[in-house]
């Protein structure tokens, strides 16, 4: 399963603390305002109780007699939500708004004291009833309630509003921190983005190591790449160098063999000399491939042509007597992505094989395979006037896994040592006939 | 001719001196870079063969040297390393040819045969000579093409002679190229051996093949043919 990504998790978990978090504030401002409106609904019927009792005058039997207007409008406005009504023991008053209203079961208080009850089921009020002890003029102490009821839908058109505003104003920020967030998320993962493009400028060979400079977070990271790398190339090194001094020091042993053997002796000399020939192979061609095999991931490109000259003014020089007129045509900024000794390598077996078995011609072309890609490939294709190779051992040399086991003559060690190669670095040999009758080999590495 | 082998593995000098020697070479050895460097600097070398893996210095500096010094007698490189960018370092730093161990040593010996015999400005093995025709690789003579038997020795001073055509080449130049250094050498026994080659290559004394100046040394008479 591919791990979810790290700005998806961050982005994740942000939205999610993001809308709890303001979910949370929402629901606290939104009960906060509530429990004000409440208190200051609670006070405002308080001071109709006030007022109420200031218009209010009661006669020696404890009748009551009112003022017929009020300060406050809605006592006098029929459904206007705020009811009052005055109880006593003889008489009874309520205030015009509250004609035709069914007034709820009510509890008696005593004087002085007040009880403010929120809405409940069935009752769509808030009540505030206040008991007062009127002093006749008797001073005999008449009691009454006086009840204040203001419809639910007061308090509600409010708080419904602010929440409204307040769900509108806290959406507003979360989608603003939402972007802030996504803008935190793109600045703080470009070094990360750097880092995977420096290993890949890395990984395609374009440089050696990691040189950017990163955040103290990711510096750890970077050099233990950098080290890692440094480990994997001195690693490289160390059985390259193993390997090339084991075939080394095999050889110089196999050398005093041989030369102790006569070229034409008997059976059992023939015999040991075959062997002989057969280790030989054995380290041109495998140990040579166990040190190329590890080189490819890290490889920086050569150019082709001044190797080429290198080879090509080496073997003239030995083979000055036989006056091979070399052509070559090679594309500008041919490269090759890989080790140079490798290049060499393979130059010098094909150009080897050309000048010892041409006649007086040897041809060499090559290019880029695909000029406009990061790593542009390579082909070349190497002819020479010579007898050609024979089809018996074209089969041979390209059939994998049996060219280190079966002995080839004349081209034989050179090629298999650039067919080997040309494995290493997913290379494609084509062994053919050039136009002159001789051989003709092409070698291919794939652009990428 | 004088061979130089610069070569540090015991065993492997020992074959190839034996084996040169065998094939009538004089031969100079030293298992080390500053002692072979100095012989080839000292000695009349006429080829050397030089490993390039030897101690104190490296073979690669030996042909650098050497050739910087003006010393352009060929050089075969006999490397361990059968690496290209080794062999064109090699022949980069001078040297004319490589062998990469192991090898055969009949192609080891046809490939100094080869080397001397372009040096000596012969690009065919086979060297006419009047009616005389020299096969530099079979070390044979023939006089209108019945063989000639010489001696090792005599076949040596006439080697010599024919490898520097037009040239007059002294009795010193002559012992110098035949024997090796500690060998005992007499002038007088130089005189020896061109006397009988005279007598073997033209018994009845009408072609004079060599010539004598007269207290400057000899010289090949009859025009070479290629």
């Amino acid at each position: 399963m591919r791990s979810f990504s790290l700005r998806n998790r961050l982005a994740l978990a942000g939205t999610l603390v993001l809308v709890i978090a303001l979910g949370a504030v929402g629901l606290a401002l939104n009960a906060a305002n509530e429990r004000g409106a409440v208190s200051s609904l609670q006070a405002r019927m308080e001071s109709y109780v006030y007022l109420v009792l200031a218009a209010m005058e009661v006669d020696g039997n404890g009748r009551l007699r009112m003022e017929a207007e009020f300060a406050d409008p809605r006592l006098n406005q029929p459904s206007s939500g705020v009811y009052v009504q005055v109880q006593g023991r003889a008489d009874r008053w309520t205030s015009p708004s509250s004609l035709g209203l069914q007034w709820p079961d009510r509890n008696d208080v005593t004087p002085g004291q007040g009880v403010f009850t929120e809405p409940a089921r069935g009752i769509d009020f808030f009540s505030y009833i206040y008991g007062v002890g009127w002093q006749l003029s008797d001073d005999s102490i008449e009691p009454f309630t006086v009840l204040v009821l203001v419809d639910e839908s007061e308090i509600r058109q409010q708080t419904s509003a602010f929440r409204l505003g307040l769900w509108r104003a806290l959406g507003a920020a979360g989608v603003i921190l939402a972007l802030a967030q996504l803008m935190i998320f793109f600045f703080g993962f470009r070094p990360l983005r750097q880092v995977a493009g420096d290993v890949a400028r890395v990984e395609s060979g374009q440089s050696e190591r990691l040189t950017g400079h990163y955040p103290r977070e990711l510096e750890p990271l970077a050099r233990n790449v950098n080290r890692l790398l440094e480990t994997e190339k001195s690693n490289q090194d160390r059985i390259r160098n193993a390997l090339d001094s084991l075939a080394h020091s095999l050889k110089t042993p196999l050398a005093v063999i041989q030369a102790g053997l006569p070229l034409h002796g008997g059976k059992s000399e023939v015999s040991m000399q075959n062997a002989v020939d057969e280790i030989r192979h054995l380290i041109g061609t495998r140990l040579q491939r166990a040190g190329t095999s590890t080189r490819r991931t890290m490889a920086e490109p050569v150019e082709v042509a001044p190797q080429l000259q290198r080879v090509i003014e080496s073997l003239q020089k030995v083979y000055s007597h036989k006056m091979i007129e070399v052509t070559c045509t090679l594309e500008p900024c041919t490269v090759f992505y890989g080790e140079k000794r490798d290049l060499l390598e393979l130059l010098g077996n094909l150009l080897d094989n050309a000048f010892k078995y041409g006649k007086s011609k040897v041809r060499i072309t090559g290019g880029a395979v695909d000029p406009d890609a990061t790593r542009p490939g390579l082909w070349l294709r190497i002819e020479d006037d010579g007898p050609g190779i024979e089809k018996t051992q074209v089969s041979l040399l390209l059939q994998r896994g049996a060219r280190g086991d079966e002995r080839v003559e004349g081209h034989g060690l050179g090629l298999a040592i650039v067919a080997e190669l040309a494995d290493a670095y997913a290379g494609e040999l084509g062994i053919g006939h050039s136009e002159w009758g001789g051989a003709r080999i092409d070698i291919r590495f794939p652009a990428s | 001719m004088r061979v130089l082998l610069i070569e540090d593995d015991p065993r492997l000098q020992e074959t190839l001196v034996s084996n040169l020697r065998d094939a009538g070479y004089a031969v100079d050895v030293s298992a080390d870079g500053i002692e072979g460097l100095y012989l080839g600097e000292e000695f009349p070398v006429d080829l050397a063969i030089i490993d390039l893996g030897l101690p104190q210095l490296s073979g690669l500096e030996v042909i650098r040297k050497l050739r910087k010094r003006g010393r352009d007698f060929p050089i075969l490189v006999l490397t361990a390393r059968s690496e290209w960018q080794d062999k064109v370092a090699g022949l980069e730093a001078g040297a004319d040819d490589y062998v990469t161990k192991p090898f055969h040593m009949e192609e080891l010996m046809a490939r100094i045969n080869a080397l001397m015999r372009r040096a000596g400005g012969h690009a065919q093995p086979k060297v006419n000579l009047g009616p005389f025709t020299i096969d530099l690789t079979g070390q044979r003579v023939f006089r209108d093409g019945e063989e000639i038997e010489l001696t090792t020795y005599e076949y040596k001073v006439l080697n010599y002679l024919v490898m520097h055509p037009d040239e007059v080449v002294t009795k010193t130049a002559l012992s110098e190229h035949i024997y090796e250094e500690d060998a005992d050498r007499d002038s007088n026994v130089i005189e020896v051996f061109v006397g009988r080659l005279r007598r073997k290559l033209d018994p009845d004394g009408s072609l004079n093949p060599i010539e004598t100046l007269r207290g400057r040394g000899y010289r090949l008479a009859l025009l070479l043919a290629a």
